[in-house]
């Protein structure tokens, strides 16, 4: 177990700058996710932490000591790949034992610790099949022993759950964060899945083009969006933006929608130029009176029923947790809770 | 009734397409088959009825003295002997160097070096043959196997390095890395990893570059001596001592070409992998 601090860290493919100086501190025994969409850079700095991707500048230290030049077979470090990347060519067991076996460690020992981590992960009866004969949830954990037998000081996962289907991917997401709180091996996990993030995360770096937009812990991150990427990036259903100004106490939008503005904001320092108004479909509720709109779209889900109301010319995602009985095309009045409310400086993208 | 009706044209055009299909077949192959059926067939007839009109397929008699023959009037079993140890060598050479040159060509794409290869294979064989005469005249080499052996290799080495860069490329790149962050140097990467999931392909190399090497000539007649001499260049020999005297010829012709067939039969599904390996990714 270690810490992971990277410091500076650039990636340049050529005159293509994938990732502009960028730096992250991991304490010890943290469960860090890398969350952002395609082409953001992640997956490069998972592989650079590896050691499969050079480092163009900057540096990577796990512990004290310094890794940047070094290759990823002295980083003690295991990863995840998303196809899994099984040897094809070796059972379950050789699988899992190979790292062993290649450090030249006691067969014994070698095959107590494969016994213990297949143990772990319920793979006891498949340590003789060869990879081809598992289905994918079992191929997945397969992968997962043999980071486990390892001990590294980190774990790296690289977007290991999106070859499995919905329902897996759920159960194998709460295996691995069991996983992780049993071990406790620093672990830094790549997904685009933003509920892999949530659920799984002790602390969420979200990158886009390169940068980092936000880091902290997945409610900070619900809460307090830093900008406009993170509040739409963070939240399913995606956040509401409505673009307007502060006038008279009261946001009004460019279509005339009159919302309500959260106590902190003094209108006087945000009054006058063009703002964006946040506000997630889950905090928006039914009510007997408030805003008017008219339902475009309605989706039940039996727990929670999603909406899509027309006020006035803006589009209003909400999310009902309440059952209540709407159709298309019916007349639904909603207030907004004001302390739930997030404003961002149009201009600029950041949070007032 | 409407079941009936709807099943029977069905099944009816489906055996129209296989006839057609079969038909199709049978043109394209019929010049092979017919070739060879005329080779068996001359090499059980006595030479009178090899002039007779109209022509005979089956004679009447069959005559396994051409067979005979073959094998008491040459130092046959010589020759095939050293068919075995300039094809074998060239062949254990040619993998020797040829699939850890795929393997680096493949993972460093150094398409200019698999390009240099494929020109030396291009080039006609007879233009390297004159500068390495006078190099084993030079080496004192001319009486012994090794000239032939060395200049197989300009056949053999090409198939095989093409056909590991073919496998090596369609091997995800993630297993090698994934054994690199297990702990393995770049040579057991390689050694543990990459080469046993090519086996296949080190299959179909070893067969192709067997059958090139077996059937070679030119390099047989210029480089070979009376005892040096391999099967193809043995054949051509009784061409030119005998007269043409069919039978045996063909006999010896059929003896040459049957290792060379069974394998080809044997391992058909392997080579067309073979060589069709990388052409579609992830195929």
């Amino acid at each position: 177990m270690a810490t992971v601090t990277l410091h500076n860290i650039q990636k340049r493919f050529g005159a293509v700058n994938v990732i502009q100086d960028l730096s992250v501190d991991i304490a010890d025994g943290e469960f860090v996710v890398l969350v952002g969409p395609s082409g953001c850079g992640k997956s490069t700095l998972l592989r650079m932490v590896a050691g499969l991707e050079e480092v163009s500048g900057g540096e990577i230290r796990i512990g004290a000591r310094e890794v940047s030049n070094l290759p990823a077979r002295d980083r003690d470090i295991a990863m995840v790949f998303q196809n899994y990347a099984l040897y094809p060519h070796m059972t379950v067991e050789d699988n899992m034992g190979f790292a062993l076996k290649l450090k030249r460690a006691n067969p014994a020992d070698t095959a107590e610790r494969v016994k213990k981590a297949a143990a772990i992960l319920g793979l006891e009866n498949l340590l003789q099949r060869y990879p081809r004969q598992l289905s994918g949830g079992q191929r997945q954990r397969v992968a997962m022993g043999r980071a486990i037998v390892r001990n590294p000081q980190v774990f790296l996962f690289d977007e290991p759950l999106s070859n499995l289907d919905a329902k897996l991917r759920v159960v194998m997401r709460s295996e691995i964060k069991a996983m992780h709180q049993r071990i406790g091996t620093t672990t830094i996990y790549v997904t685009h899945d933003q509920i892999e993030a949530m659920t799984m995360a002790d602390k969420i770096v979200v990158l886009h083009d390169g940068n980092i937009e936000q880091v902290g812990a997945p409610l900070e991150l619900y809460d307090r969006p830093a900008n406009l990427f993170v509040a739409g990036f963070i939240g399913s259903p995606a956040m509401n933006f409505l673009d307007g100004k502060i006038e008279e106490g009261v946001f009004r939008t460019e279509k005339g929608l009159i919302l309500p503005l959260p106590a902190e904001v003094s209108p006087a320092k945000a009054g006058g130029r063009p703002l964006v108004y946040g506000i997630r479909p889950e905090h928006i509720r039914a009510s007997d009176q408030g805003i008017q709109g008219r339902a475009a779209i309605v989706e039940g889900t039996g727990s929670e029923i999603f909406a899509k109301l027309d006020c006035g010319g803006e589009q209003l995602s909400c999310l009902f947790r309440k059952r209540i009985d709407v159709r298309f095309g019916d007349t639904v009045s909603i207030s907004i809770d004001a302390k739930q409310v997030h404003l961002f400086d149009k201009a600029t993208g950041h949070r007032l | 009734m409407e079941h009936a009706l709807t099943k029977r044209p069905l099944i009816r055009r489906k055996t129209l397409d296989r006839i057609g299909l079969l038909f199709a077949a049978l043109v394209m192959v019929s010049p092979v088959v017919l070739f060879f059926l005329w080779m068996i067939s001359l090499s059980l007839k006595y030479e009178i009825d090899n002039g007779a009109y109209p022509p005979i397929l089956i004679p009447e008699n069959f005559a396994w003295s051409n067979y005979v023959q073959v094998f008491r009037e040459n130092n046959f079993f010589l020759y095939f002997w050293n068919s075995v140890l300039v094809t074998g060598a060239a062949t254990l050479l040619a993998l020797i160097i040829g699939v850890p040159a795929g393997y680096g060509i493949a993972r460093l794409k150094a398409d200019k070096a698999a390009m240099v290869i494929m020109i030396a294979r291009m080039t006609p064989g007879l233009s390297f043959l004159i500068p390495l005469f006078l190099l084993f005249q030079w080496l004192n080499l001319l009486g012994t196997l090794w000239p032939q052996i060395i200049i197989h290799l300009v056949v053999t080495v090409p198939i095989v390095v093409w056909i590991m860069i073919g496998y090596f490329e369609t091997t995800p790149m993630e297993l090698e890395e994934a054994a690199s962050i297990d702990g393995a140097t770049p040579w057991q990467v390689f050694r543990l990893v990459a080469l046993p999931i090519a086996k296949p392909g080190i299959v179909v190399a070893f067969i192709l570059a067997l059958i090139f090497s077996w059937n070679n000539f030119v390099f047989g007649i210029v480089l070979a001596s009376r005892t040096t001499r391999t099967l193809p260049v043995a054949v051509y020999n009784m061409l030119s001592f005998e007269q043409v005297s069919w039978g045996p010829l063909a006999a010896a012709a059929l003896i040459v070409t049957l290792p060379v067939l069974v394998l080809t039969l044997f391992a058909q599904k392997q080579i067309v992998a073979g060589l069709t390996a990388g052409a579609v990714k992830g195929g």
